[in-house]
């Protein structure tokens, strides 16, 4: 938290200081202006010791110097600091400030150098990054090939070390080499998406520094390349972090990074109204007024990569005719549930692909709502009078329970159907939709789906394709599409495939398709940062302000 | 019975208990839907990730097998290995029993100052003003959910005033008490502590004060009215020694004894208090490990919770039967 003369800040540190021989006191409470720092992170041991401690009187000698503090507030910590080790958002955010991929992405998704500064296709299409000269672990080594191929393989191969949650991230890897500052990585076929696929995965560790280590200490500690490196681990609780002074694109603003977790939103947006930190995650949109209305801290959203739809099995009655599904789009005010559900943080869709990923199609316009149409369709579906179950995780997504009611009643009030509303605990609803046998899976289902990839296959293929791991459809037609995709090597053609895929999704109207689900934040006026459309957190872009 | 004798009966059915409540515990895992191969793996993991998972856990064996193992590790003091969180789950849980200990002593603290004055007042002044008030208070110590009162605290206190943290935990007692001869100013260092603990000690602490506070009077009354008092009284002893010295101390009996059994509660209740104010105790990894399906950290934490309800039952047990031998004949 930066250092500015803060009233609320100052008038909590007179309180503390009430008691302290004047001088010292005094001398706490201007240098504790910086030590909102104090508070910056709410949920730590040190920043209490820093309250009660001699160094503050330091902190107080220097009062007014530029120390830029910040803290996050998720809602939830890190499952261990391992960065391949885990297939979450939150872990992926607290370790990400410290371990970086070959390539990376900007704000918006774009695919940016990271540790490699150059990247092509060879020949055969595998491959090829050259590494940029001078990055050093945080232990002062320096990043060689080798441990970029040892990194790759621990992920993608079972036998080395780990079975990592992330095998499947960086596509069909076969085989990984190394020449001269530079590797080599190679796939079962043509892998079209590869730079994709490594823009957003594939955290590179160094060798020795795994092989030494045991699991618990790798998950305790960190030695990555990225622009942080940890001074405190506090499992469950704060993760610490102070510039990397020897970062290769220069050391982050920020002088001591702290994050933290608490599981209520309600305590997250008053931890940041009462300054104790300034950044926090996924504001209920119930709260989005009295942050803004606050002096303190503003909102800042952006349109994540996820989508939120309903999904409609295709081999059961009565979502196996294509009119009932499309009735069923027509049946739901997505507009309406935006507004008034979620308070504007979302945006129409009408097709698995979001806007601004590989594969968009522009041309496809959203279903309207029209409860009329909507009957009809039903009756010519032939299944008029028909009851149905819509099953909702709880508290998964951004209001997804709401959501889910909302479209549950107005399918109830179409004339012809009737809908009942099945409210699931989430992690028993994977376990059903992700049932090995489609015959096992939920006919008709709340799910929203996050796209880290940038790329349309990456929900096609896996949600909408007969072999994909979560799939409720089998359309010989779109199989063919995001087959030809995956192997098509002209990267505008295989755009050309994915909108047409899109617009064979639209029409089979699989999904109800409802939004693309905002992430809000919360930020401290103190600050100016902009959040990033993967949910990623990078506190090193933030400025004091 | 001789009391030793009580003692180890007793300690011997704890051990039944604690072995009851391990079996209840691992049992949960299974009747709960939902696998915990779904915490670790993506949605869209393959099957044979998912296997390759399972068995690197473990959870491809049948069940009686993984139940001997947990018992049989569990007697060499290891409590199992979080997959969520890559640590040791004994590691974890101890590393958050203390906090969760201090919140509930602290909490007790508060509950104490309070309800003990509160109570006394209340019964000498039977049906004034003071007696309805206090009955107030406690009527509404007892409704009020103690989540509802920690934001509430935390709206006014802590965002609106200022004067509180809002949620986390500063230094901790040792810190405090460190202070005393450590570097560090004492006093600063306890003020810290309280802007951390002070509300979601209230919070936790306010239904058991009301409690405490319906107890004490209850038997101050009844302490009141016996003969004893009334001798006393004709005596001509002053009103003050009668009712602090006498009948407060045979009321605080009872009220002791509940106060040991609640404390079991209060650490088992802490769970929402410290999701309110993030407060880094069990709770909160109770909380955390339902939400990340970590059943390792949530077994061993409900092991502790239950083991830790039944030491203090037991123990209360053997201190109100040598207080009271007639509890070993019966």
């Amino acid at each position: 938290m930066p250092t500015d003369n803060d009233d609320h800040v100052d008038r909590r540190t007179v309180l503390k200081y009430a008691g302290t021989a004047g001088a010292v006191g005094l001398a706490g409470c201007s240098g504790n202006g910086g030590d909102g720092g104090d508070g910056s992170d709410g949920s730590d041991g040190e920043d209490g010791m820093d309250g009660g401690d001699g160094s503050d009187g330091e902190d107080g000698s220097d009062g007014g110097d530029d120390t830029f503090e910040l803290g996050v507030t998720m809602g939830q910590m890190d499952s261990g600091l391992d960065p391949q080790d885990h297939a979450e958002t939150n872990t992926e955010i607290i370790t990400g400030q410290m371990y970086e991929g070959l390539l990376d992405r900007d704000k918006e998704g774009g695919i940016i150098a990271g540790l490699a500064n150059e990247w092509e296709r060879t020949d055969d299409g595998s491959v090829r990054f050259m590494l940029r000269d001078g990055v050093t672990f945080h232990n002062g080594d320096d990043l060689t090939a080798e441990d970029v191929r040892f990194s790759i393989r621990r992920i993608v191969f079972n036998d080395v070390g780990i079975v990592s949650p992330q095998t499947n991230d960086l596509g069909p890897v076969s085989e990984v080499t190394t020449g001269d500052g530079e590797v080599t990585v190679s796939f079962e076929g043509y892998n079209p998406i590869a730079f994709q696929l490594f823009a957003t995965n594939g955290d590179i560790m160094q060798q020795s520094w795994v092989e030494e280590n045991g699991t618990d200490y790798i998950n305790r500690n960190a030695n990555g390349t990225g622009p942080f490196r940890l001074t405190e681990y506090q499992s469950g609780n704060v993760v610490r972090y102070g510039p990397n002074e020897d970062y290769w694109d220069g050391a982050p603003a920020v002088d001591e990074l702290s994050m933290s977790a608490s599981s209520e939103s309600s305590t997250r947006v008053n931890q940041l109204l009462a300054e104790e930190t300034d950044i926090v995650t996924n504001v209920p949109p119930n709260e989005v007024s009295r942050v803004n209305s606050s002096d303190v801290a503003t909102i800042n959203s952006v349109a994540s990569a996820r989508i939120i739809f309903l999904q409609m099995r295709y081999d059961v009655e009565p979502f196996s005719s294509q009119q009932f599904r499309q009735a069923m789009n027509h049946a739901v005010d997505v507009e309406s549930i935006i507004e008034n559900v979620l308070n504007g943080f979302g945006n129409l869709t009408a097709q698995p692909t979001l806007e601004g990923h590989v594969g968009y199609n522009p041309d496809i316009d959203p279903y309207p709502y029209d409860p009329d149409e909507a009957e009809r369709l039903v009756e010519e579906s032939g299944h008029a009078g028909v009851e149905i179950t819509l099953q909702t995780p709880i508290g998964r997504y951004l209001r997804d329970v709401e959501i889910a009611q909302a479209a549950a009643n107005q399918i109830d009030s179409l004339s012809n159907v009737s809908c009942e509303l099945q409210q699931r605990e989430f992690s028993s609803l994977v376990q059903d939709v992700t049932a090995p046998n489609i015959e096992d899976r939920p006919h008709f289902t709340l799910l929203g789906w996050g796209n880290a990839e940038f790329d349309g296959s990456q929900t096609l293929t896996p949600l909408l394709s007969s072999e994909g791991a979560l799939t409720i459809l089998k359309n010989d037609e779109l199989d063919g599409l995001l087959e030809e995709a995956e192997s098509t090597r002209d990267p505008d053609e295989r755009v050309d495939i994915l909108q047409e895929a899109n617009q064979l999704a639209h029409d089979l109207a699989p999904w109800v398709f409802m939004h693309q689900q905002f992430s809000v934040y919360g930020v401290s006026s103190d600050i100016s940062w902009e959040p990033r459309a993967d949910e990623f957190i990078d506190p090193d872009t933030a400025t004091q302000q | 019975m001789s009391l030793g004798r009580f003692a180890l009966k007793r300690s011997l059915q704890g051990i039944g208990v604690v072995w009851g409540v391990v079996t209840v515990v691992f049992a949960l895992r299974f009747v709960t839907p939902g696998s915990p191969i779904n915490a670790v793996a993506p949605l869209d993991a393959s099957q044979e990730t998912r296997q390759a998972i399972a068995a690197e856990l473990g959870l491809d064996q049948p069940l009686y097998v993984q139940y001997g193992q947990y018992i049989f590790d569990l007697l060499r003091g290891d409590m199992g290995f979080s997959y969520i969180k890559g640590q040791d789950v004994a590691t974890l849980v101890f590393g958050r029993l203390p906090a969760t200990v201090e919140l509930a002593l602290a909490a007790s603290v508060v509950a104490i100052v309070l309800a003990i004055p509160l109570g006394v007042i209340s019964a000498t002044r039977r049906n004034e003003p003071v007696d309805y008030g206090a009955t107030l208070l406690s009527l509404g110590g007892i409704s009020t959910p103690n989540f509802w009162l920690g934001i509430m605290l935390i709206l006014v206190f802590a965002v609106e005033f200022n004067i509180f943290n809002t949620s986390g935990r500063g230094v901790t007692v040792v810190d405090v008490a460190l202070s005393v001869v450590g570097p560090e100013p004492v006093f600063g260092t306890l003020l810290t502590w309280l802007a951390y603990i002070t509300l979601p000690a209230i919070a936790l602490g306010t239904y058991f004060m009301a409690l405490i506070t319906r107890l004490t009077r209850s038997g101050m009354l009844d302490e009141l009215s016996k003969g004893y008092v009334q001798a006393a009284r004709a005596k001509g002893l002053p009103q003050t020694l009668i009712r602090y010295k006498h009948a407060l101390r045979n009321t605080l009996i009872p009220v002791i004894t509940v106060l040991g059994l609640q404390l079991g509660t209060l650490i088992g209740g802490a769970v929402i208090t410290e999701a309110v104010f993030s407060w880094p105790g069990l709770g909160s990894l109770v909380i955390d490990s339902i939400n990340t399906r970590d059943w390792p950290t949530l077994q061993g934490s409900l092991i502790v919770i239950g083991t830790s309800f039944v030491l203090v039952n037991i123990l209360v047990d053997v201190v109100y039967a040598y207080l009271d031998p007639e509890v070993i004949t019966d």
